[in-house]
C-alpha cells in the first residue's frame, strides 16, 4: 500500500512513493523538458514495471503543473508547493524552523513555529537566482550542473558578481571572465551573489532561525550550501531527498485525504500508454480572448485550462469532481 | 460632441462623477471597454517601458478611444486631500499619453485638485468651457455629478466566510479583473472573504497614519497603511493581501511601513506585471490560505485543493 506524490515542476518532474508510515520507497527524478505530460508518462512507465497500480491507495500532485498533473492522473490532493514542502520537511525533522527552497523558477522561504507554517515568502515576479539560471550558466561555461558546486568549493577566493538581476549577473560574470578570473572563482562569486540576493529579497525581514533545511533542486549545489552557511553563520542541512520533498509532501497529504474519503481518485498507470495530447485555442466568448488548453486522452477530453472566467475550467472541475476554483 | 473616458486607473472610483458630469453637459459619453487582451497589448506596446502596469493599461484604454471620440479626458489627479498627493505618475499622465500615442483627439488635461468642491469646480469650469458651455450649465452638471459620486458606494465587505482577509493596494489593481487575473474571485473561491479600505472611515485611516513619524506625502500611503493597521488591530481580518504592480514607488514605501507596523501579522504581497500565467499567483494565495487555516484552527487538516 503506497501513496504516490507527483511534483510537476518547471525544470524537473519528481515522483515519490511513500508507505503508510511515510517512508520513501521509490523516487524518480526526470527533467520536464518543456513537456509536462510526457514527463509524467515517462515516470509512470517506470513505476508500472515495478508496482501494481492497485498498490497505490492515494495520489497527490504539487508544483506549478499540479492542475494538469491531477487532470491526467486523477489526484486526491492538488496542493501548492509551500504546503507540500513544509509537510515533508516536518516529517523529516520536527525541529525545523526555516526551510530554504530553491527550485527551477521559484525560490521560497518558509518559517515554521511549533510545527505550523507561520510565515512564508516567494520571489517576486522575477525568477532571477533560481535553478534555471544556474543551469544556463553551467551550460555557458560548459560545466555539468552536477559539478557546479565542486567548482565553487575549489575556489581560493571569490569574485564579486552583481546579484540583483540574472541578466546583470550574467554580464558581470562575462566581464570578470574576460579579465581572466578563474572559472572556479567566478562560480563561487555567483553562489555568493545568489545567496545575497535570496537573503535580501526572498528572506527580507524574516528571522532565519536554525534548524534550517535547504530543499529543492538547487540544494544539490554544494557551493550554494557553503555560501548560505558563511552568510548565516551556522550549519544548514540538506535532507537526503532534497529534490523529492515536494513530491513526498504531496503523497503524505493525499494519504491523509484518502483516510477521510476512503477511496482514491487515482486512475492507474494506464496513462503511460495512452495517447495524451493538448490542443490550444483562443476562446471567442468575450474580448479577453483567453488562450485555452484542452487536454485529450485518446478521444476523451480530460480537461481545460487557461481561461479567466470558468467557462472552460468549470468543465474540468466537473470532470475531476473538484469544487470550483 | 463625443467625450471619451478611459476605463483605467481611478475610473473605478470616480466614474459616477466623470460620466454624469459630461453626460449632463450634453456630451455623448463613450467609455472604453473593460480591460481586455487588445487594450492590454496596446498599452504595453505604446507606453514607455518603465511605467507600471496600470499606467500602461491606461494607455491602452486611451488608444481604444482615440478614433471614437472628439475629446478625451485624461484626469491629471493631483490632490484628493490637503497637504498630500496621489502618485507622481498621475501628475505626468497626460504628457506620457500625449507623447506615446499618435493621432489623439484634443484632450482635457487640466490638473484636478479635489481638496474641496470649490477647487474641484475650477477643473469642471475649464472642462465645461472646452465644450462651449456657460457657467450656469456647468454648475448644474457639476452638482449632479457630485450627487452621483456621493450616492455611489464601492468596496467589498464579504460575510459568511470562515477566513477573512484585508485586500489592500491601489483601487485599480484591486478592481481591474484582467490586470489582477480575477483576484477577488480567486480569493473567494478559496474560501476567504474580503474586506477593502472603503469600509474603514477616513478619520480612522488618518488616525493610524498620525502614528507614523511623519505625515505621509502620498494619499495611497495613508489609505493603505491606515486600513491595514486598523483591520489587523481591531481583528476585523485574519490576514492581509497586498496587490502591487511591479515597479510601484509608493507601494515600496507602504509595504515596508505595514511590515514594520505589524511584524507578526500574516501578510502576503502579490506582485503583478505583464504575466498572464496564473500558476505563480495561485500558488501564493493557496499557500497563504493554508497558512491562515492552520494558524486559526491549528488542526492537522489540510484542505485538498489548492
Amino acid at each position: 500500500m503506497y501513496y504516490l506524490g507527483v511534483d510537476l515542476g518547471s525544470v524537473s518532474t519528481d515522483l515519490a512513493l511513500v508507505d503508510k508510515n511515510h517512508n520513501l520507497v521509490e523516487k524518480i527524478y526526470l527533467k520536464t523538458r518543456g513537456n509536462p505530460i510526457k514527463a509524467i508518462q515517462e515516470g509512470f512507465k517506470i513505476l508500472k514495471d515495478k508496482y501494481d497500480e492497485r498498490e497505490i491507495t492515494a495520489a497527490g500532485t504539487t508544483g506549478s503543473g499540479r492542475m494538469i498533473a491531477s487532470a491526467i492522473m486523477g489526484a486526491d490532493a492538488v496542493k501548492n508547493e509551500i504546503t507540500a514542502h513544509a509537510r515533508a520537511a516536518l516529517e523529516f525533522d520536527k525541529e525545523v524552523r526555516t526551510i530554504i527552497e530553491i527550485g527551477g523558477q521559484d525560490s521560497k522561504i518558509i518559517i515554521i513555529n511549533k510545527g505550523i507554517v507561520t510565515d512564508f515568502a516567494m520571489n517576486t515576479v522575477c525568477a532571477a537566482g533560481t535553478g534555471s539560471f544556474l543551469d544556463r550558466q553551467a551550460e555557458r561555461l560548459e560545466i555539468p550542473i552536477e559539478e557546479f558546486g565542486d567548482y565553487a568549493l575549489r575556489a581560493g577566493s571569490t569574485v564579486r558578481i552583481a546579484g540583483r538581476c540574472a541578466v546583470f549577473a550574467e554580464s558581470d560574470m562575462i566581464h570578470k571572465q574576460q579579465l581572466g578570473y578563474a572559472k572556479e572563482e567566478i562560480i563561487r562569486g555567483l553562489c555568493d551573489a545568489l545567496v545575497r540576493n535570496y537573503l535580501n529579497n526572498v528572506g527580507k525581514g524574516k528571522t532565519i532561525l536554525p534548524k534550517v533545511l535547504f530543499q529543492g533542486g538547487v540544494a544539490a549545489n554544494k557551493g550554494m550550501k557553503a555560501a548560505f552557511e558563511k552568510e548565516l553563520g551556522f550549519e544548514i542541512f540538506v535532507p537526503e531527498n532534497y529534490s523529492m520533498m515536494g513530491a513526498i509532501g504531496a503523497a503524505i497529504i493525499a494519504g491523509d485525504q484518502v483516510k477521510k474519503t476512503g477511496k482514491t481518485k487515482f486512475r492507474g498507470f494506464k496513462l503511460a500508454e495512452n495517447n495524451i495530447f493538448s490542443r490550444s485555442f483562443d476562446c471567442d466568448g468575450c474580448p479577453n480572448r483567453c488562450e485555452v488548453v484542452k487536454i485529450y486522452e485518446n478521444d476523451n477530453i480530460l480537461g481545460y485550462f487557461g481561461d479567466r472566467c470558468s467557462r472552460w475550467t468549470g468543465k474540468t472541475n466537473e470532470i475531476l469532481g473538484l469544487r470550483s476554483g | 460632441m463625443k467625450v471619451g473616458i478611459p476605463k483605467g486607473l481611478l475610473y473605478c472610483k470616480y466614474h459616477p462623477f466623470l460620466v454624469t458630469f459630461f453626460g449632463e453637459l450634453g456630451a455623448e459619453v463613450i467609455v472604453s471597454e473593460d480591460t481586455n487582451k487588445n487594450i492590454f497589448d496596446a498599452g504595453i506596446k505604446y507606453c514607455v517601458d518603465d511605467a507600471c502596469l496600470p499606467v500602461k493599461i491606461f494607455h491602452g484604454h486611451v488608444n481604444f478611444l482615440k478614433d471614437k471620440c472628439d475629446l478625451v479626458v485624461i484626469p491629471r489627479i493631483m490632490q484628493l486631500w490637503k497637504n498630500e498627493y496621489i502618485c507622481p505618475k498621475f501628475c505626468g499622465l497626460p504628457e506620457m499619453v500625449l507623447n506615446n500615442l499618435n493621432g489623439l483627439p484634443p484632450a482635457i488635461t487640466d490638473p484636478i485638485y479635489a481638496t474641496s468642491w470649490k477647487n474641484l469646480y475650477s477643473w469642471a469650469q475649464k472642462s465645461g468651457n472646452l465644450l462651449g458651455k456657460n457657467n450656469r450649465q456647468i454648475k448644474v452638471a457639476f452638482n449632479k455629478a457630485i450627487e452621483a459620486q456621493k450616492n455611489h458606494k464601492t468596496g467589498i465587505d464579504d460575510e459568511g466566510y470562515e477566513i477573512k482577509i484585508a485586500l489592500t493596494g491601489h483601487p485599480y489593481n484591486i478592481y481591474d479583473k484582467f490586470l489582477n487575473m480575477n483576484l477577488v474571485k480567486k480569493i473567494n473561491n478559496l474560501g476567504m472573504g474580503i474586506r477593502t479600505a472603503e469600509f474603514t472611515q477616513e478619520d480612522i485611516l488618518a488616525r493610524e497614519a498620525d502614528n507614523l513619524y511623519k505625515r505621509p506625502f502620498w494619499t495611497f500611503v495613508r489609505e493603505n497603511y491606515g486600513f491595514a493597521l486598523n483591520s489587523a488591530k481591531e481583528k476585523k481580518v485574519d490576514g492581509i493581501i497586498y496587490v502591487s504592480s511591479f515597479n510601484c514607488g509608493t507601494d515600496s514605501v507602504i509595504i515596508e511601513l505595514i511590515k514594520n507596523g505589524l511584524p507578526d501579522f500574516p501578510f502576503l504581497i502579490l506582485k503583478i506585471d505583464e504575466h498572464t500565467g496564473e500558476a505563480g499567483i495561485n500558488t501564493r494565495i493557496e499557500a497563504f490560505r493554508d497558512m491562515l487555516e492552520r494558524r486559526l484552527f491549528n488542526e492537522s487538516h489540510i484542505s485538498t485543493l489548492g
